[in-house]
Formats: C-alpha cells, sequence, structure tokens
C-alpha cells in the first residue's frame, strides 16, 4: 500500500493512506498514513457503522492537507473485541458424516445464501464465474486426484469460502464472524477438503500449484489443523 | 483491537513480519488546495473488481477500475491473501472500500468532489511489478482533475 503513495505522489498527486501495519509503514514510509488497529480485512474499523467508518476515513483525508511528511498519524479509536451474545453451535447439522458429500452440503447451504443475499442485497460470490455446485464439484475432483490450473482452483475455492461465510451470516443465530470462521473449519466437509488438499498441493510438481497449497489455501492461523488432518 | 506486532498472536505476527517490505528514499509531500476544495479518488488494495471483470493473480501489479456509480452487489474480491479477514467486506463493502463515505464527505463539504472512476490493485504486489501501472494511472487521474489520491489497504 504504502508503494503506492510514493509512485503517486512522485506522479503528482497527492497521496493519504491508512495503514494498518504500522511496523511496514515505518519501514516503507509514503509520505502521509494514517495507522489504525483494527482488524485486517477491515480498514475502515466496523462494518455497518457508518458514522465510524467516515471518521476514519475525514482523519485520513484530512492528512492530505499535511506537507510535513513523511508522516504516521496514530488514530484514536480502537474496536474492541466483537461483542458476543450468543451461545452459539451450529443451528444446522453441517458436522461431516460418513454418508455426507461435499455436494450435498452445499446444496444444504443454497437456501441460507439466498436468506443473505436478500437481506444484503449482494453477494461476493462470483470471482471464478462457476456456480456453487460447480466448484463443489471441480474441489471434489481434486481431491480425486483431478488437479485444474492454480488459478482456477484458487478462484473456485474462495467463492466457496464466501458461499458459506455468507450462508452462515443468515442462520438465524449467527454468531460472531471469529465463530463463523471457526464453524468453516472445524464442521465443514469444504474446510475439512480444504486441508486434505493441501498436501497433494504441496507436493506438486507444479510450481503454481505448491504456491497456492503453501500459501494462499489456509490462512496462517488456521495451519495448525495441517497436523492433524 | 490489533496493536503492534509483539503485541499479536505469535502465528499472526509472524506471518506479517515475513512480508518483506521495500524501502524509498522520502518522497516530498506535496502541497495543495484545502480538501474542501479537492477532487479525490479511492484507491484500494484488497484486489477489487467488478464481477466479471479480470481477477488477480499472483504477481499480479495491475489495477481494476471501479466506476463511481458501480453497485455494491457487483463488487467482488480476488485478492489472493487468505491472511485476512472478508467477512466484513462480505456484510459491507464499505468497511474495505469506502466509497459511500466519501460520498457523503462531500455532500458535507469536508471533500470538494469525488472522481468519477476510483481503482483497486492487489497488494501482494512486488513494488516494480505495479511501479509503471501507479505511473500511468497518476496521468489517468490528472486526466479525471483528481487532486487527491486515498490509498485503502486490506
Amino acid at each position: 500500500m504504502g508503494a503506492l503513495g510514493h509512485f503517486l505522489e512522485r506522479q503528482g498527486i497527492p497521496t493519504a493512506s491508512i495503514s494498518l501495519v504500522r511496523e511496514h509503514t515505518e519501514t516503507i514510509r509514503p509520505p502521509r498514513a494514517l495507522w489504525v488497529t483494527f482488524e485486517l480485512g477491515r480498514p475502515l474499523g466496523i462494518p455497518d457503522d457508518p458514522d465510524f467508518q467516515r471518521r476514519v476515513l475525514r482523519a485520513t483525508a484530512e492528512l492530505l492537507e499535511r506537507t510535513d511528511g513523511p508522516l504516521i498519524a496514530d488514530y484514536p479509536e480502537h474496536v474492541g473485541e466483537e461483542a458476543d451474545f450468543t451461545g452459539w453451535a451450529c443451528p444446522i447439522n453441517l458436522a461431516p458424516q460418513a454418508t455426507d458429500t461435499l455436494a450435498a452440503e452445499i446444496d444444504r447451504l443454497a437456501t441460507w445464501h439466498d436468506q443473505s443475499v436478500a437481506r444484503t442485497g449482494r453477494t461476493t460470490v462470483g470471482v471464478s464465474g462457476l456456480d456453487m455446485p460447480a466448484a463443489g464439484a471441480l474441489l471434489a475432483a481434486a481431491l480425486a486426484g483431478d488437479l485444474p490450473s492454480a488459478q482456477t482452483l484458487k478462484e473456485a475455492v474462495d467463492d466457496l469460502r464466501a458461499y458459506y461465510l455468507e450462508a452462515a451470516s443468515a442462520f438465524p443465530d449467527p454468531g460472531t464472524s471469529k465463530k463463523r470462521k471457526a464453524w468453516l473449519w472445524d464442521e465443514t466437509l469444504f474446510g475439512k477438503a480444504l486441508l486434505d488438499l493441501q498436501p497433494r498441493l504441496a507436493a506438486s510438481e507444479d510450481p503454481q500449484l505448491r504456491i497456492l497449497g503453501n500459501l494462499t489455501l489456509i490462512p496462517a492461523t488456521e495451519r495448525h489443523r495441517l497436523a492433524k488432518a | 483491537m490489533v496493536r503492534r506486532l509483539s503485541e499479536m498472536p505469535e502465528v499472526e505476527a509472524h506471518h506479517l513480519r515475513r512480508i518483506e517490505c521495500p524501502t524509498f528514499d522520502d518522497t516530498p509531500a506535496l502541497p495543495g488546495k484545502p480538501l474542501s476544495q479537492r477532487r479525490v479518488a479511492l484507491i484500494s488494495t484488497a484486489g477489487l473488481h467488478r464481477r466479471g471483470d479480470r481477477p488477480f493473480r499472483p504477481g499480479d501489479g495491475s489495477y481494476r477500475v471501479i466506476p463511481a456509480e458501480t453497485p455494491a452487489r457487483d463488487l467482488v474480491m480476488s485478492h489472493i491473501s487468505v491472511n485476512f479477514d472478508r467477512t466484513g467486506f462480505q456484510q459491507d463493502h464499505n468497511v474495505a472500500f469506502p466509497i459511500d463515505r466519501l460520498r457523503e464527505l462531500v455532500e458535507e463539504g469536508v471533500v470538494g468532489s469525488m472522481a468519477s472512476m476510483h481503482y483497486s490493485f492487489m497488494g501482494a504486489f512486488p513494488p516494480d511489478a505495479a511501479e509503471p501501472h501507479a505511473q500511468h494511472l497518476a496521468g489517468l487521474l490528472k486526466q479525471d482533475a483528481v487532486d487527491a489520491a486515498l490509498l485503502v489497504p486490506v
């Protein structure tokens, strides 16, 4: 992010950045940065809180009038852990069962995903161009040894991940996003499929599949599950 | 709340420490008009684009165009990294791409106006791969009479 500040400002476009990782910004030294302590992925802090987001964006924009850069300003507001008022346990039984299949699990979530789309008016699924049964079939085929290109597999997996998490957000008692992410890894055949697939990708002769397996399939925070899988 | 790397869970801090950050000679911060007279563009590095536009790929330093009037339902994210939260963006695109907030700041008179086009890179780019695209983009921003860019990471 900070690199773009240098590139654009050198071409005559004044810039102000939000910084999520202060140590990175201290190294890159872009012209102007506002350091925020929010979770990675949420640079404006809190979803569906326009007032909070507007304050963050305004504080960033106001840095534009300063010419004493490189500067890092510390944003004074912080976001606490997402409040959890639920006794969340997965409200529909998605726990892997011997007789269940990934295709059946994907199908079962469709009605919940429809609920999510109806409520938010949007979905972030749709990078791969595949419908979810087809994305699931591609993942199942990869597990059976029929590996597509890394890019095709990555796009299908990321769409499925978005589909599962959006569907879970529409459950009657959706819990926190942290719990829904844990659910994906703890309780779904999809999470299990990714963990099963990882060693095969890591052992592939295709360097792009190895990158996928080693870096962009399983989040760093979930890699401890690989030893168990 | 995420503070310094030293205060983070080690597995996350370790991942972030491993990211190699480029260094640059200091770039002077340019003077400009008051904020209330500036035309502002948003530039995200969240790997955002319209559904149907080319997804980002590893090492991709190029950008995608997001017209100001793009409906939220058309926005998708193809960042290659899995090490950041996406549920916030799934719930509310503004938490990563604050286009509605920028519009409100313009309505309030805090910001002069907003650009007709906004942009997204995919932040995992090697700087050398992005620099020519960024230089080209600077020329397009000037054509759109943009005189400030807000850079939003993910």
